[in-house]
């Protein structure tokens, strides 16, 4: 018998139930108390606390795109923070022009637009040339940022402050309204990335990933599709490069470096390639360890502190690496396989399949 | 009996608040890992060790100062979140470090009006618009070019130089006023470089000899610029450097060698074999806090202790006007600084339209491994005509 509140057997018998978001009706009230939990948590956190929260939302949503070109599209993409620059250098050339809500997907536009034409390469190559194909797209837009006077040659620039609906948003409550903006962006778009699986486009992604000659044979266009991987990929950058312009109130080139990049793999590595969840927890984990092992570091400066070597220091990068290493190692599949793993558990016993 | 006891021990209590410091907290948010560390960890050193010496002396009655040092790791969303602690915390000043740091916090540093000192003298730190609470420690880069052009125009008039920058805001800013001022000291720049870290300038210098480049004014860090002039070295060539503050210093000397030899160099500090009181104090304090070699030697270190010191200063003047420590009254002490620090060559001056604390420079020349003064002092005569039109 079909308990609608819990997974005790495969009852699928078609294929729009195989591809149904939510098999049990109580995947669906844990969807609806998380939602509601974060939109009270703002509540219950300091100022400080929700600066955080923002960074993890933004990084989040960018590297949601990167999950579409490299977890999906299997495109390896060195260059994706370049992508967030062209959509922060949008919004900053736009913003005094046009309501922030309508910078966002005109900043998400042409970033798409960037990744479309970064895109081209990959119909001819693909592995480590493409991904050094995206290096060069890093490379090449740090160095039109950095010889272009009208953005300010890589200096800063200043973010317009946002008035809504008459609500002006200064020091105190900055955090709280780009909390809540960037929450409605993120779930919006979460709920696009979960539904492109869904559709013929986001079946080709995986098909072309998997075996593009395969993909070929059966019908699809491995060319094009690769191209729309870079284009949606690129537009969720681009939208969270916005965001994140307002967020810090200025953009400058050095957000949107070569590191910045290499981060947002390493977040959707530890995170689990290819995965919704891992989009979260990637840079959810990250930022945090950063964070802690901060306070670690300080710590260990209080208790061992030889002259010449700068233990403490040193241990804040180190663990970066290492949590990195680790999961390559130990769980190359990320956080998301440990979070499949933790709700299988929770499938009631003896009837998990 | 027991009301008299009371009131001894209310007495004592109350005396014990009173004499109590009040701690005030100084926040550096900066690199001490990542990119550009090897200037950061001394500058951040430079900071604890000045506010140690504060505390140890009392130099600011009854404040207790508590330095913090953070690492951002070069990292601007880091440093947007050390400044925003700082500011809700109740800091009276915040100790920047970063060009792109100190450039992205500019809207916020106006809107929260906290005074902000950074280690990065970039002009745009201070120009219009949102500058009204940025204090640059010494000249900035444009004013350091300019003043080794003017120095360069002098003893060899007519000179061809080219520029080797570092390929950001950081190196970009003073080209424009360099080369007007070059224009009026009737030298000529023939070409303006951008450099990473590359590790052959091979077909950059030969480029240079070509066009019969005699002087290659460098803004950028030591690192690259130890490159350079070691391959100019290997190639023989004749070519004379030169630097503003971050290409110099005993960091180059360590990491170019022989090469180094006759690079001229521009800065506001002293040297540490110097002999004179900056020198001396700055070598004590470095002793009293059990520094290495290399932290004393370095440039970055009294660089850091000046950040702190006028931050110090700023409160201790706040404070001596019998006003409560806050933003307010250290941006307002700052606006009225004119203090003969023991750190630079000239003294900490500012106004409400003068935000560079030390005006005064020397130029400095590499010899028998080791930095000499060549110039006395001075105050560069074209920046401002060249930057500000006056």
């Amino acid at each position: 018998m079909r308990n609608p509140w819990t997974r005790t057997g495969n009852y699928k018998t078609s294929y729009a139930q195989d591809t149904t978001i939510f098999a049990t009706y109580s995947e669906q009230a844990s969807l609806a108390v998380f939602l509601i939990g974060m939109l009270v948590l703002p509540q219950f956190l300091s100022r400080g606390d929700m600066q955080i929260l923002d960074l993890i939302l933004i990084y989040a949503l960018a590297v949601l795109g990167l999950n579409i070109i490299t977890g999906y599209a299997g495109l390896i993409n060195i260059g994706h923070a370049a992508f967030l620059g062209v959509g922060a250098y949008t919004a900053a050339l736009v913003a005094p022009y046009l309501p922030f809500w309508a910078v966002l997907p005109v900043s998400g536009l042409v970033a798409a637009a960037a990744g479309a034409v970064v895109g081209i390469p990959a119909l001819r190559i693909k592995h480590l040339y493409l991904a050094i194909a995206t290096l060069a797209f890093q490379l090449i837009f740090e160095w039109a940022v950095g010889h272009s006077p009208a953005l300010e040659q890589g200096g800063a620039m200043a973010m317009p402050r946002v008035v809504f609906l008459g609500y002006k948003v200064g020091f105190k409550n900055h955090h709280y309204f780009w909390y809540y903006v960037t929450f409605v962006v993120l779930v919006v778009m979460a709920f696009g990335f979960r539904n492109l699986l869904r559709t013929r486009f986001g079946r080709s992604l995986v098909a072309v990933r998997d075996n593009d000659r395969a993909a070929d044979a059966m019908g699809m266009d491995p060319g094009r599709t690769k191209v729309f991987a870079f284009a949606l990929g690129a537009f969720y950058a681009g939208v969270a490069g916005a965001l994140y312009a307002y967020w810090s109130r200025a953009v400058v080139i050095e957000d949107y470096s070569l590191m910045i990049s290499i981060k947002f793999l390493a977040m959707a590595i530890v995170g689990g390639l290819g995965t919704l969840v891992g989009s979260f927890f990637g840079p959810a984990f990250l930022e945090l360890l950063d964070i802690n092992m901060e306070t670690f570091s300080y710590w260990i400066k209080t208790i061992y502190n030889p002259p010449g070597v700068d233990v403490g220091s040193a241990i804040r990068p180190l663990a970066f690496g290492l949590a990195i290493v680790l999961f390559l190692i130990f769980e190359p599949r990320g956080l998301a396989n440990w979070w499949r793993l933790l709700r299988s558990y929770f499938r009631n016993w003896p009837f998990k399949y | 009996m027991k009301n008299k006891w009371t009131l001894w021990a209310l007495a004592a209590v109350l005396a014990m608040g009173f004499a109590a410091a009040e701690k005030v907290h100084i926040m550096w948010s900066g690199a001490i890992t990542g990119p550009t560390s090897d200037a950061g960890k001394y500058y951040a050193q430079g900071i604890e060790d000045y506010c140690s010496w504060a505390n140890d002396t009392g130099y600011v009655s009854g404040v207790e100062f508590v330095c913090e040092t953070r690492d951002d790791q070069y990292n601007n969303a880091n440093t947007l979140r050390n400044f925003e602690e700082a500011v809700d915390r109740g800091d009276p000043v915040f100790l920047g470090y970063s060009t792109g740091g100190t450039l992205q916090l500019k809207p916020l540093v106006q809107e929260v009006g906290l005074p902000f000192i950074p280690a990065s003298y970039h002009i745009g730190n201070i120009d219009p618009p949102d500058n009204d609470y940025i204090f640059l420690p010494i000249a900035s880069y444009s004013e350091q070019v300019i003043a080794v052009l003017e120095y360069i125009a002098k003893v060899s008039p007519g000179a061809k130089v080219a520029m080797a920058i570092h390929p950001s805001p950081f190196g970009r800013a003073p080209v424009e006023d360099a080369k007007k001022a070059a224009k009026d000291l009737g030298i000529e720049i023939v070409e303006v470089q951008e450099m990473a870290k590359g590790l052959d300038y091979t077909a950059t210098l030969k480029r240079f000899e070509n066009k019969g480049v005699e002087y290659i004014v460098y803004q950028n860090v030591a690192g690259p610029v130890a490159n350079m002039i070691k391959d100019a070295k290997r190639l023989g060539l004749g070519i004379k450097h030169a630097g503003a503050h971050y290409a110099g210093g005993p960091d180059l000397l360590r990491l170019a060698g022989d090469a180094a030899e006759g690079f001229l160099w521009v800065t506001a500090y002293y040297m540490p074999h110097e002999d004179n009181a900056a020198a001396r104090f700055v070598k004590e304090l470095g002793a009293k806090y059990g520094r290495p070699a290399d932290t004393i030697e370095s440039v970055h270190y009294p660089s850091g202790m000046l950040a702190a010191a006028i931050a110090i200063e700023a409160i201790k003047e706040a404070k001596d006007a019998g006003k409560k420590i806050s933003s307010e009254s250290v941006y307002q002490a700052l606006l009225k600084m004119n203090w003969p620090n023991k750190l630079a060559v000239g003294p900490v001056t500012y106004s409400k339209d003068d935000h560079v604390g030390v005006d005064q420079l020397r130029v400095l020349e590499a010899k028998n491994g080791t930095f000499v003064p060549v110039t006395e002092p001075f105050s560069s005569e074209l920046f401002r005509k060249v930057h500000y039109g006056k």
